[in-house]
């Protein structure tokens, strides 16, 4: 934690004296910085070459109608906002030094018209045409499997273009944007407490995370601080929502592998965590429990109850997990697919799971941590392979630390008592500002905009589209086979990326 | 893999006897929001519901399951009107069924009763496909659950199939997004007689809280023919099962 400290110091002392007069005041956390249009670009690449990673690029209207670029570094938000006159329609692109904004910067020219000067592929992807491939064919003795949207099994609609000799994965792209519904925009106009219902259904299974990032914004914007009990509840629920996510994926990677009991096994755990959920707040998904200003309502379950639930879902999980990575006809299949390297997940912004298997402890609860995080202890889980098994071992490392957090909460929880209120009433008045959360699938930032007690206007960075590049850029010399491994082992949801 | 098996065997038999017997309800579980009292009701109270599920017509109130996302703003502003029920049955086969309200009421339990009967005799070999036209992800989740030892759907004779070609049922989550439409249609039409089409999820019912913005069809019925509907947001698996076992009764029905 020191160490983080020191970095941030670091951090500050640059930017203070790489951008003087160019810092405007901000809530805690989150640093912006004014400049012109035509300076973004250089602003971005060197914030880069000193560490930043990239999170988003999105136009904003608070103070004024700005191009705003997100970055975060070391524990701290870094903002590039650039005022956009009337006649702006076009800014220097950040892709051409930040290949992990391209696809955020079509999305940008689709949406708001504006134009990436440089930007190597600026064709529509909103709306993707699944007849339409982009796609050109290299040789004469390769091919091309458009793989969706409709594929086969219960999974959501994405598009992934193989281009393939036969058995080998020559190349790949992946068309997200097939579910694209547009909520960002239908959030504005919403009340708060609303725009928390919309918010968990931009990713249904990181509901949660999605209404914490949601809310933190509002709370930010607003300046309101939620009742520790309301941030320890949200924890508890976040923290379910990992675990619930992270054995998913084990589920459908046993099941990828054939291997029947292990399905089972892992299906029962997960339904288990599923049914105490529902148990907790009526939701099965944890919904309509976190909203701005605190949590919604007094959860249904006493901490106890919990306490004791907890610790016999871990002892079965724990006898599932030692048998499932003591499986070698598992193991075998993941070793080594789908291998990332660290310069690759640090190129391309990727966050989560994904980005920790590579050994980076990229974790926004320990980054910047928000609600309660500071108070309680938990260790960021990193492996160094890169490949499908560290991102498997990442997960299960995870879920063990989410326990852990969980008990810490409650504990709290119980000193507390019942007396204090869950939710605080939110002010008049507006702003704009930033929230995040360590969704499942990643780190999760809100851009929201409040006025008149409305949402104005609200941007959502989701890790689903972070890491959709990287699932891209990790098949060398993989096979079609280790396709549906490779995939489930990054356990994205095409929902929260499409939005 | 002989620990697998004991593993699996130790752990006994978890599975729900729906429909044969009822699923026991979770206490403080959304199943569905009931309409308590109707007659002389406000117009204000529709500004209540954030997905205009609540109507109000001379006096009496209607709440409309399909574009229902169960957040309980309604329970929480006018309790003496609305509850919510642990119940997970919420399917019907008309659109105007999962519209609740006493004037709508009576005519669904009239629905109710026949499809009781059709769906007993159905036939132990139902193929369904899934596919997702634009859902928030959770409905997959609820829809894969269904083959979990806990649901375990085999043993209604009911299972999933890759292909459109092979199937009996479609199963379609979201609200039907522009990019979706043609894939949909296309799957439908591969698709061998008879055929039904459930729609899962209140996304799929009506378009949901997305459907204001024009970026969906606002339903799966303005794209194809539903045959049943099941509400939720997202449905729970054993009111997808009743779905499933209401769609199933329509294909042994008539032939269609």
């Amino acid at each position: 934690m020191r160490l983080e400290r020191a970095a941030a110091d670091h951090a500050q002392r640059f930017l203070e004296g790489r951008f003087r007069g160019a810092i405007e005041p901000g809530p805690a956390g989150t640093t912006v910085l004014r400049l012109p249009v035509s300076a973004v670009d250089r602003a971005a690449s060197l914030l880069a070459a000193e560490g930043a990673r990239f999170v988003s690029v999105f136009v904003a209207d608070v103070p004024e109608r700005s191009l705003v670029a997100a970055f975060a570094f070391r524990g701290q938000l870094a903002a590039l906002r650039a005022p956009l006159t009337e006649d702006g329609a076009a800014y220097p692109a950040l892709s051409l030094h930040l290949p992990a904004a391209a696809l955020a910067e079509r999305e940008l020219h689709d949406r708001e018209g504006l134009t990436p000067l440089g930007h190597p592929n600026l064709r529509p992807v909103l709306r993707p045409d699944p007849d339409e491939l982009e796609q050109r064919i290299v040789g004469g003795e390769t091919f091309i499997i458009p793989y969706g949207p409709i594929r086969s099994g219960i999974f959501e609609a994405v598009q992934h273009v193989v281009e393939t000799g036969g058995e080998d994965v020559l190349a790949l792209e992946t068309r997200p944007y097939f579910k694209h519904r547009r909520l960002e925009a239908r959030l504005a106009g919403l009340e708060p407490a609303q725009g928390a219902l919309l918010s968990e259904r931009i990713a249904g299974i990181a509901a949660v995370a999605h209404a914490t990032a949601f809310s933190q914004a509002v709370e930010a914007a607003l300046a309101v601080e939620p009742p520790e009990q309301a941030h320890l509840w949200r924890i508890v629920h976040a923290e379910l929502e990992r675990v619930v996510n992270h054995l998913d994926v084990a589920m459908k990677l046993a099941e990828d592998a054939a291997l029947a009991v292990g399905v089972a096994r892992f299906g029962i755990l997960k339904e288990d965590v599923m049914r105490l959920r529902a148990r907790l707040c009526g939701s099965r998904f944890g919904r309509g429990v976190v909203v701005p200003g605190g949590i919604a309502f007094q959860p249904l379950l006493g901490t106890d109850e919990l306490r004791d639930w907890l610790g016999s879902f871990e002892r079965e999980l724990v006898r599932d997990r030692r048998l499932l990575l003591r499986t070698s006809s598992f193991t075998d299949r993941l070793i080594g697919s789908g291998r990332l390297d660290r310069a690759t997940v640090e190129a391309l912004g990727g966050v989560g799971p994904v980005a920790r298997a590579v050994g980076l402890s990229t974790d926004a609860r320990f980054e910047r941590p928000y609600a309660a995080y500071t108070r309680l202890g938990f260790d960021v889980v990193t492996a160094e392979s890169g490949d499908a098994m560290a991102r498997l071992e990442v997960r299960f490392g995870e879920i063990r630390e989410s326990l852990h957090l969980i008990r810490q909460a409650l504990d709290r929880l119980q000193r507390i008592g019942d007396a204090s209120s869950m939710r605080v009433d939110l002010p008049g008045g507006e702003g704009g500002a930033f929230g995040w959360a360590e969704a499942p699938q990643g780190e999760l930032v809100y851009w929201v905009e409040i006025a008149g007690g409305r949402i104005r206007r609200a941007h959502v960075s989701s890790p689903s589209l972070h890491n959709w590049p990287l699932f891209v850029a990790s098949f060398r010399g993989d096979v079609l086979t280790d396709f549906s491994f490779i995939e489930h082992s990054f356990g994205l949801t095409a929902a929260g990326a499409d939005r | 893999m002989l620990e697998w098996i004991v593993r699996g065997l130790r752990k006994g038999v978890v599975t729900s006897r729906y429909p044969r017997a009822g699923e026991p309800e979770l206490d403080g579980f959304r199943g569905r929001v009931e309409v308590v009292e109707s007659d002389e009701a406000s117009e204000a109270l529709e500004a209540i519901c954030p997905t205009s599920a609540i109507r109000v017509s001379a006096g009496r109130v209607s709440l409309d399951r399909g574009r229902c996302i169960l957040c309980g703003a309604c329970v929480e502003a006018a309790p003496e009107r609305f509850r919510f029920s642990s119940a997970y049955e919420t399917a019907s086969r008309r659109r105007a069924g999962v519209v609740v309200g006493a004037s709508v009421e009576r005519q669904l339990e009239a629905v109710r009763v026949p499809l009781g009967v059709q769906a007993r005799p159905l036939r132990r070999s139902i193929h369904i496909r899934h596919v997702d036209a634009g859902s928030d992800g959770a409905e997959e989740w609820e829809i894969s659950a269904l083959t979990n030892p806990y649901y375990d759907m085999q043993r209604l004779g009911l299972y999933f199939t890759l292909s459109p070609r092979h199937a009996d049922v479609l199963l379609v989550t979201g609200g039907v997004t522009r990019s979706m439409e043609k894939p949909l249609e296309r799957a439908y039409e591969v698709m061998p007689e008879p055929k039904a089409v459930v729609a899962a999820g209140t996304d799929a019912c009506s378009g949901g809280f997305a459907a204001a913005t024009g970026e969906t069809a606002g339903g799966v019925d303005q794209i194809l023919p539903v045959d049943v509907y099941v509400p939720g947001s997202p449905p729970s698996p054993i009111a997808l099962l009743h779905g499933l076992l209401l769609a199933a009764g329509v294909v042994t029905e008539d032939g269609r």
